[in-house]
């Protein structure tokens, strides 16, 4: 029913008019071949309904005038009779009636659902909209979480480090000024000193944590050897990382998602796979460079929980932004396999 | 008349850090800083015109970087000893530094206490580095990895040899596949018996020695 409507909807006006009255002949013609004895005005509605629902009010008032006279035009010709000419009369309009009262439903029914196909297309709009705008602002919020952290990294690093070495030079001068007066208190100056050095080495690993590949092109394969090398003793599982050949990355902010995608996934293989053997691989090929991190863990189940989804989502906004193609998925051997692959072009190559 | 003061010339862009070096140095009856600079092409015409005995430098200056000045001062100045002052890992910087011919390498973090120290024992003739450094190295001597050293490299098949010296010219190895005209299979496999040959255990330790090698051999 609801894909003949769909139809007919697609057809033209002029079609549909032209169906509604060869609708309302052919009926009449059968109407007047089972004689006056049969009522045929149920039939009627067919092309009645066709012209209210496709072609509005009037054109439907129409098509009911048409079908009552029609039909009574029919059954006159077979000869019907009546006691008094009143009689037919009488029937005609209640028929009328009647048909004007479905063709009264119809049309507001058919305003009705307008409006609210309307309405739900309307919804949709606004939700895709506010999706895609909650996609963007997941991105903008990752790049400034980005920049902020490298920013701040670096201040560390190139700033207060600095700034503390400075600190120290002062306090060894001090230091040694005091031993030359043969002061005792030049003791003090020295582990001064030093509280200010393991000052020196806390905010190093600060800035370390904010803004973990070196700005070298092979920054990313030392950053993640390193990893591998931490997370095996801090979690105590066995964390490796295997490169085959020499993969540079020329650009510091694709090294620095390569990186964070792979730190997000040996962190949730460990925390939600519990896995005891992760590995991770940089490798290249002729069109691509691909960072593969697969574990032995419990594998991705098949509905995440709402905290999952997050790391998940903001690995991939990681990959779009570098323009690479993401998936995680369970690997074939039970564990999860997380891979991120650069096209060729992408991976910035740079011509020594 | 006293023996001449060991003249010292700083190159670092913190001026804080410039300020109390120099501080500290000049508390020493036999040093003298002789000049400062920021950045690396200041540094290089200031290293000429007062001729240091020694130059701290800082590997990232103001402009230029510090191994290039590094390198630039052993062409140019071979009499300078350098001292490198860093607040980078020495992991992953002082061989390099060293390697460019700086003859001490210090991290920022241990300088106070260090610094002086270091300039008397290059002075004496000897390289400095951290302890803990001394014992990387020293297992990398034991593995037989350091350095990968000609007659290692010579055992080298004409194509390793090929893919080494490519690499090491800083191509990637997707280029080094399309010069070469060989799939990146083959360049693999050429990595994998390079790496067995000069005993090296990973893929950037292959690369830094292919540079350190093409830098040794320019001509090759």
């Amino acid at each position: 029913m609801l894909q003949i409507v769909k139809q007919l909807e697609n057809r033209s006006r002029a079609a549909l008019i032209t169906l509604a009255l060869l609708l309302v002949v052919l009926i009449g013609a059968v109407d007047y071949l089972t004689g006056f004895e049969t009522s045929f005005s149920i039939f009627y509605l067919l092309a009645i309904g066709l012209a209210a629902w496709f072609l509005g009010r009037g054109f439907a008032i129409f098509i009911s005038i048409l079908s009552v006279v029609v039909s009574l035009a029919g059954d006159l010709a077979r000869g019907a009779h009546f006691s008094s000419s009143f009689v037919p009369t009488w029937n005609a309009l209640i028929l009328l009636t009647f048909y004007l009262v479905i063709v009264w439903l119809l049309t507001r029914l058919r305003v009705f659902y307008q409006q609210l196909e309307a309405q739900v297309r309307q919804r949709t709009a606004a939700l895709t909209d506010e999706m895609a705008e909650r996609e963007r602002l997941e991105c903008e919020l990752l790049e400034i979480s980005e920049r902020e952290q490298h920013r701040i990294g670096q201040d560390l690093h190139d700033g207060l480090c600095q700034h503390l070495t400075g600190a120290t030079l002062a306090g060894q001068v001090l230091e040694e000024k005091l031993e030359a007066l043969h002061l005792p208190v030049a003791a003090d100056a020295s582990r001064v000193v030093e509280i200010i050095e393991e000052g020196i080495n806390l905010s190093r690993k600060l800035a370390k944590g904010l803004y973990p590949v070196e700005i070298e092109a092979d920054g990313l394969m030392l950053a993640l050897e390193e990893f591998a090398i931490t997370s095996s003793k801090l979690f105590k599982v066995s964390c490796r990382f295997e490169c085959d050949l020499p993969v540079l990355i020329y650009d510091s902010a694709t090294a620095g998602h390569l990186y964070r995608i792979a730190q997000e996934a040996v962190g949730n293989a460990i925390k939600h796979g519990k896995a005891k053997n992760i590995l991770i691989r940089l490798d290249a090929s002729e069109d691509n460079t691909v960072l593969s991190v697969k574990d032995d863990g419990t594998g991705l189940p098949d509905v995440l929980p709402k905290n999952r989804g997050m790391g998940l989502r903001i690995m991939a906004h990681r990959s779009a932004m570098i323009g690479g193609l993401f998936n995680a998925r369970r690997d074939e051997t039970g564990g999860t396999l997380v891979t991120c692959e650069l096209r060729a072009k992408s991976s910035s190559e740079k011509t020594p | 008349m006293n023996k001449p003061k060991t003249k010292i010339y700083l190159v670092d862009d913190h001026p804080l850090v410039r300020e109390w070096l120099t501080n500290l140095i000049h508390q020493q009856f036999d040093l003298v800083v002789c000049g400062e600079s920021e950045d690396a092409p200041h540094a290089l015409r200031e290293i000429a015109a007062t001729a240091p005995d020694v130059a701290i430098v800082d590997i990232s200056l103001k402009s230029g970087s510090g191994i290039e000045l590094i390198k630039n001062l052993k062409a140019m100045q071979p009499d300078v000893v350098v001292i490198v002052l860093s607040m980078h890992d020495e992991r992953l910087y002082a061989e390099r530094a060293l390697r460019a011919g700086a003859r001490g390498y210090i991290m920022k973090s241990e300088t106070a206490k260090k610094v002086v120290m270091v300039i008397r024992q290059v002075l004496a003739g000897k390289i400095y580095m951290s302890e803990s450094l001394a014992a990387v190295f020293a297992e990398k001597f034991v593995d037989g990895r350091l350095p990968a050293s000609g007659s290692l490299v010579e055992q080298l098949s004409d194509r390793e040899l090929e893919t080494f010296q490519l690499l090491g010219k800083g191509y990637e190895t997707r280029q080094v596949a399309e010069m070469m005209n060989v799939s990146m299979k083959t360049v693999q496999a050429h990595c994998a018996h390079i790496k067995e040959k000069l005993k090296l255990t990973n893929a950037a330790e292959l690369l830094r020695e292919a540079v350190r090698w093409q830098e040794n051999n320019p001509a090759s």
